[in-house]
């Protein structure tokens, strides 16, 4: 079964974030709860926290691409 | 936007954030960690502990490092007391932090809001330990006696940055006027720890700290916090540095020498992040 990971709403007007880094490659193993890639806000460096495990399937955008919030960003294989 | 120090990374669970959100908004509360956008919202979430926003989320003054909305702002909500009481039992807290932006509409500054949501908490849960982060009140001291008089374990009153850019980063507030509402807190009531906190990183020199820590300390003042400033968007005044943790560390160092009994001071230490180690801490000097 495969999930799809969107990018978070990091705060209520947020439209897009950067993708800043993958912390995981295609094809890795993730588990629930560490961190799979990195959004840069105006504060801080969000590091995202993987919701399922599985392998990485896909990553739908290089580092450096905006992504819109709730995009699908990465998938997942349960 | 220039690049982020390393230490400047935060986890975000996206299912803790919507838990906490979920059960804020079935409440019609608010949290300062969404309004403020904190850059612990993420941990403090996932721990389940946030910092309620009480008398809604809009702010009557417009400080120039803070993201909390600027405007009119509306009448306090009868039902919120009980309802943070009910959030604070529902999620378990042992300590509650209550906050909220500034209300010069109010007579009281929200005083009487203060105290109704310490006694509901403590109605509902009587162990839980409560902090009120308030404004100064414009140094009320009819409002400031209602909050005193609610006895709240700690008070907590920011006095933000040093005596020399007051003007600019908060232009409605007054340094001196914080360091009194520290002052005549402790005075009226000793046995309430009195906290405060400021922000690194707005052009502020070393000179200027060590004076700081000098007047904060002489209020009486037990409790300290010290942070990166953060900007939290172009419109906001700018940042002039980062701090590096070694210089968060030394500055804890000085303010222990100097007599503080408990300083948090670390890039993304807030004036309500881990507050109830703080607390703690200082009880165990009891």
């Amino acid at each position: 079964m495969e999930k799809k990971i969107v990018m978070p709403k990091l705060r209520p007007e947020m439209k897009s974030g950067i993708l800043c880094a993958w912390l995981k490659e295609e094809g890795e193993d993730v588990k629930a709860g560490e961190p799979l890639y990195e959004v840069e806000t105006d504060k801080v460096v969000n590091q995202i926290e993987a919701s399922e495990s599985g392998v990485l399937e896909k990553q739908l955008y290089e580092e450096g691409d905006e992504v819109k919030a709730l995009d699908p960003v990465a998938v997942i294989r349960m | 936007m220039e690049k982020k120090p390393e230490w400047l990374k935060v986890r975000y669970n996206q299912e803790a954030v919507n838990e906490v959100a979920e059960l804020m908004k079935g409440l019609k509360l608010n949290t300062v960690c969404k309004e403020a956008n904190c850059p612990n919202l993420g941990e403090c979430y996932l721990k389940h502990t946030a910092t309620f926003m009480l008398l809604g989320s809009i702010c009557t003054r417009n400080c120039r490092f803070c993201n909390v909305p600027h405007g009119k702002p509306l009448p306090p909500d009868p039902e919120e007391p009980r309802h943070v009481a009910e959030a604070a039992k529902k999620m378990g807290l042992r300590h509650v932090v209550l906050t909220c932006a500034t209300r010069d509409d109010l007579t009281d500054g929200g005083a009487e809001h203060f105290a109704k949501t310490i006694r509901a908490i403590r109605e509902v849960s009587p162990g839980t330990t409560i902090e009120t982060l308030i404004s100064d009140m414009k140094l009320n001291t009819d409002a400031l006696d209602v909050v005193m008089e609610a006895r709240p374990e700690v008070l907590n009153h920011n006095v933000e940055t040093v005596k020399e850019l007051q003007k600019e980063v908060r232009p409605s507030a007054a340094y001196e006027r914080s360091l009194d509402v520290l002052r005549y807190c402790k005075k009226k009531d000793p046995s309430v720890l009195t906290k405060t906190g400021f922000m690194v990183g707005l052009g502020e020199t070393e000179e200027q700290i060590d004076r700081l820590l000098d007047d904060i300390l002489e209020t009486g003042c037990d409790i300290l916090t010290i942070g990166q400033y953060l900007q939290p968007s172009k419109e906001h005044i700018p940042l002039a540095r980062y701090a590096s943790p070694e210089d968060f560390a030394r500055y804890k160092e000085i303010a222990l020498a100097k007599g503080f009994r408990h300083v948090a001071s670390a890039p993304l230490a807030r004036s309500s992040y881990k507050a109830w180690e703080a607390l703690e801490d200082v009880h165990d000097l009891y």
